[in-house]
């Protein structure tokens, strides 16, 4: 393989706006007739519900205030660990009342990594909305689990002292939550992905 | 072979923190970003079937028209290609758009510009890139439309992007604006990006070959995603 081809740039990111519902979730704002489903609404759809899991939480700006006008995704593998491009996307709001988001969905194994290494249960998470210029990307972890080993929280842990924005709190049985900041004391560590 | 994403130059692309946006005060994270190299997780990504897109996904002039009457406005074709850092094209890569009408207004319920609604235009779009990484979306010019910051400022025209390629990682949002508009220039969102070329790789062209093929004006916007190299692991390389 040669090791002199040109990099192009990557085109730049901008704020997804206000707005982002008309394109990615139309459906969901009552734009209906044009796309027959919105994307990501089921991120397991052939899997059985009884094995499935809730991670709910709000996100909250500088003023601690939980923000509705945003849009969330997560990517994640299945119940062993795999990833298939079929299924593990999931594109969700918070509610417009509780300004709390839930995402049903299946828990993730442990992840077999190209390394070899395995990686603990998590889920990448990301947000878009007015005030981002740029997608902001994290990871759910949950506790309970072992993650003294993960790859990713070792490196975390070489510039932050406390991971604990990244692991969600178990609540109750198969309810987890999963609060994010912004900015602030408790702000999230956000991840360069 | 493994592949692993090339790093992000976070030059080429808008700070977070930029005042002159005021929205981006109480949202932008304040502590750097942790970088690491890719893992399972990013190089993986959700695929998108060709067969989810409607016949009519991809022209906004008819996607959401009432007993075929047109939207008001300009028709336009927005087309280009996707391709990796490489120049590699990509196919199969899911674009979904949005934009305002030929007023400047969205059909969203937070939009209170007091523009009109078109009855026949919702402003969405989508495409799946075929084998050469190639899109085009038939549409309505958008107009420009006000917004609070410092004090009222004006939009440049603009058409928001989404895009999803082969892996998570290559996820971009963005948004295509329009050679010759001067509002460009005094965009806040659009000088967050310092990096003179990358700001001009968000501008569209209008491709004057077109003219004669379809009668309408076509804008040009090319999207380049991140490539993909060998990694290294334990300072040996996979794979060869
Ligand atoms: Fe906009």
């Amino acid at each position: 393989m040669s090791d002199i081809k040109t990099v192009l740039d990557e085109t730049p990111f901008q704020t997804a706006g206000p707005f982002l519902h008309i394109g990615c979730l139309p459906n969901a704002i009552n734009i209906e007739g044009v796309f027959d489903n919105d994307l990501g609404v089921k991120p397991f759809a052939n899997k059985h519900y009884d094995k499935f899991i809730t991670i709910t939480g709000s996100v909250f700006d500088g003023d601690g205030k939980a923000l509705d006008d945003i849009m969330l995704e997560t990517w994640q593998s299945d119940e062993n660990g795999v990833y298939s491009p079929e299924s593990g996307f999931a594109r969700f709001v918070p509610n417009s009342l509780t300004k709390k988001f839930n995402l049903y969905t299946l828990k993730p194994g442990f992840i077999n990594n190209i390394d070899g290494k395995a990686q603990s249960p998590h889920i990448l998470l990301s947000i878009s909305s007015r005030g981002l210029n740029m997608t902001l990307n994290t990871r759910i972890y949950f506790e309970g689990d072992d993650l003294i080993n993960d790859p990713l929280l070792s490196i975390v842990k070489n510039s932050r002292n406390d991971v604990s924005s990244l692991i969600a709190k178990k609540i109750d049985e198969d309810i987890y939550l999963f609060d994010i900041f912004l900015q602030g004391d408790k702000e999230t560590i956000f991840l360069d992905i | 072979m493994v592949e692993a994403l090339i790093k992000r130059n976070l030059k080429t692309h808008p700070q977070l923190n930029f005042p002159d946006y005021k929205s981006s005060r109480l949202r932008a994270p304040k502590n750097k970003k942790i970088s690491f190299s890719s893992t399972s997780t990013e190089i993986s990504g959700p695929v998108f079937k060709k067969d989810i897109i409607g016949k009519l996904d991809n022209d906004l002039t008819l996607n959401f028209s009432k007993n075929n009457i047109l939207p008001i406005g300009h028709k336009i074709i927005v087309f280009g290609t996707i391709s990796d850092q490489f120049a590699n094209p990509i196919e199969g890569a899911l674009i979904e758009i949005w934009q305002a009408n030929a007023a400047g207004k969205y059909l969203h319920h937070n939009d209170n510009n007091t523009a009109p609604v078109d009855p026949n235009f919702a402003g969405c779009g989508r495409y799946i890139t075929s084998s050469k990484g190639y899109y085009e979306f038939i549409t309505i010019q958008p107009g420009p439309y006000p917004y609070p910051n410092r004090g009222i400022e004006w939009r440049p025209m603009h058409i928001h992007f989404s895009v999803f390629g082969k892996s998570f990682g290559q996820r971009l949002i963005t948004q295509m604006y329009f050679e010759g508009d001067p509002l460009i220039n005094s965009c806040p969102m659009v000088n967050s990006i310092s990096d003179k070329k990358a700001k001009q790789s968000l501008i569209s062209t209008l491709d004057t070959s077109r003219y004669n093929t379809k009668k309408l004006l076509s804008y040009k916007f090319d999207i380049i995603l991140r490539g993909t190299n060998q990694t290294f692991f334990e300072n040996r390389k996979e794979g060869l």
